[in-house]
């Protein structure tokens, strides 16, 4: 008995004895020192949805591999048309996006007009020219406000791919994952539409 | 575009360009600085495919830059150790050696001359034999003139090669980060890809044409050895640096051989057998070496080959020869990412 109550009392005095990491570490971040951290990219990262399938130390080297990019409102990010080689996601600020069908050569009887949408903070536009050999816009990205945007270009993702393949293969299943959901998508509407054709040539 | 963003863009502008501009200007006005630093940048393009390997298995990048550094600098010195006794004394000996060449192109000019003029009534001049041999001669002096301080150069890029190849493995990536911090906005993504495939082509091309000139070269020394031509191992580095040198890189590297044993046992076995050795380590780089490095051997009509080459001799002599298709190459990119801006279809 007398054993039994020994090893209790040293359990329990080790419990008294041990640190708690987790109340150190809050300390930790919520002190004064600290507070530049609260902003730090990895965090910023850990935010954006289609990123979630990265654990924090993928997303602390995917963040060395960001180019961090500032863009004067009104600046334009690029061009529809242009050749482009990065994705971006935005810190901060609002970036428009803009497709003009004039620019396009289709049919001209089909009616053309001007889209546009914002995006914020975390926000991604671009991802398509991460995949694409010579990728061409097919949208005009403008800065609305003053903006902060993170990129991660096409030479970036090859480095990557060369020392940290683990994270160059998150990365590419992130994206894959936005465009098999937009393919996914498309699929739906183009069915849709059709079906509304078929309606609409069977009723004529 | 408003005005503001507008201004603070051609002010970025200005930046970039006189930052690269005066970097560009100093590597020309600075060639003591500039030729090491192309070195330890050419062989820093040989070994930053091997770094990621090596960053894999020591799981220290500053490991495996050193490691690399010291295998780097093993594989350029035992060649060196070997050889540069050797090469010595043959230096010398070429020393000796062409006084007696001279002499006796000299007589056989005389006869072909005797044989024209008997034939078929015609004197040839000398002036274009002496000019000639004149060139041929100054030249090789000069190479040998320069010889000791060429060697007191080779001991300073000795030092700084290494030294700049450690700080390119371990700094290029913050080198780049800091060039592509102050590119501005709007020619940023067009800038890192054209300096992205530079860096990737220019390094392919000078790997393989390393591989190239290393096969061949040792080919030709091997087999000149054996034959036992003089100067062997002169013979054989100068047929791997003119290897590099596409269409008449090997045959200005044949002309000397021949030369020397055309001199030394005439039109006999030894020189057919030396004409063969060529011929054999030409068609192995053409038939094996080539296809298997044709992928990383950047893609220019022959054409533009040859206009490039000669267009390099004109100006910067033989070096211009060896760095002309690189620059060809980075031409060609440059003017064909502008063609996708100006004729894009959108």
């Amino acid at each position: 008995m007398t054993y039994e109550k020994d090893r209790q009392n040293q359990n329990a005095d080790a419990r008294e004895k041990k640190i708690d990491l987790s109340l150190l570490k809050y300390f930790w971040q919520a002190g004064p020192l600290n507070f530049s951290k609260q902003d730090s990219i990895p965090r910023f990262l850990r935010k954006i949805k289609v990123l979630k399938n990265f654990s924090d130390g993928e997303l602390f080297i995917l963040s060395k591999y960001l180019n961090e990019r500032n863009f004067r409102r009104g600046e334009l990010i690029f061009q529809q048309g242009d050749v482009g080689i990065g994705f971006y996601l935005i810190f901060s600020g609002q970036v428009e996006i803009s497709i003009d069908d004039n620019k396009f050569d289709i049919d001209e009887n089909i009616a053309k007009g001007r889209y546009s949408l914002n995006l914020e903070r975390y926000d991604f536009f671009g991802e398509l020219a991460l995949l694409q050999e010579n990728a061409i816009r097919n949208a005009t990205a403008t800065a609305k406000d003053d903006c902060i945007l993170f990129g991660i270009f096409k030479p970036d993702l090859d480095d990557l791919i060369l020392q940290y393949p683990v994270v160059a293969a998150r990365l590419l299943q992130s994206v894959s994952m936005i465009i098999a959901n937009r393919l996914s998508f498309l699929t739906q509407e183009v069915r849709f539409l059709k079906s509304k054709l078929e309606d609409r040539e069977s009723n004529k | 575009m408003s005005s503001i963003a507008k201004n603070k863009e051609i002010f970025r502008f200005a930046y970039f360009a006189s930052i690269l501009s005066l970097c560009l200007l100093g590597l020309t006005l600075l060639p003591r600085i500039s030729i090491p630093l192309s070195l330890s940048y050419v062989c820093y393009l040989m070994a930053a495919p091997l770094l990621p390997f090596f960053t894999r298995i020591f799981h220290n990048r500053n490991v495996a830059i050193v490691f690399l550094l010291i295998v780097f600098t093993v594989v350029a010195l035992i060649p060196l150790f070997y050889l540069l006794p050797s090469l010595r004394s043959e230096i010398e000996r070429v020393q000796y050696y062409l006084p007696k060449l001279e002499g006796l192109i000299q007589s056989k000019f005389f006869e072909i001359k005797l044989l024209v003029q008997n034939k078929f009534a015609i004197t040839i001049e000398d002036i274009y034999f002496q000019d000639t041999m004149a060139k041929i001669k100054s030249f090789s002096a000069k190479l040998l003139w320069n010889l000791p301080s060429f060697l007191a150069n080779t001991l300073e890029w000795a030092f700084l090669v290494p030294l700049f190849l450690f700080f390119l493995m371990k700094d290029s990536t913050s080198f780049t980060r800091l060039l592509l911090k102050i590119t501005p906005n709007s020619i940023f993504e067009r800038f890192y890809h054209i300096l992205h495939e530079l860096n990737t082509k220019i390094g392919d091309y000078i790997f393989a044409k390393f591989v190239e000139a290393s096969i061949v070269g040792g080919i030709i020394t091997i087999g000149l050895l054996i034959l036992g031509v003089r100067f062997w191992v002169l013979l054989g580095i100068l047929a791997g640096i003119t290897n590099v040198v596409p269409y008449i890189g090997p045959i200005l590297g044949a002309i000397p051989a021949l030369i020397i044993v055309y001199f030394d046992n005439g039109l006999g076995s030894s020189f057919g057998g030396v004409l063969m050795l060529y011929l054999i380590a030409n068609i192995i780089d053409i038939a094996i070496v080539f296809p298997v490095m044709i992928s990383k051997i950047v893609d220019l009509h022959p054409i533009v080959v040859v206009i490039s080459v000669i267009l390099g001799s004109q100006f910067f002599g033989f070096v211009g020869m060896i760095v002309s298709i690189p620059i060809a190459a980075a031409v060609k990119l440059i003017a064909l990412e502008f063609y996708k801006k100006i004729y894009s279809p959108l």
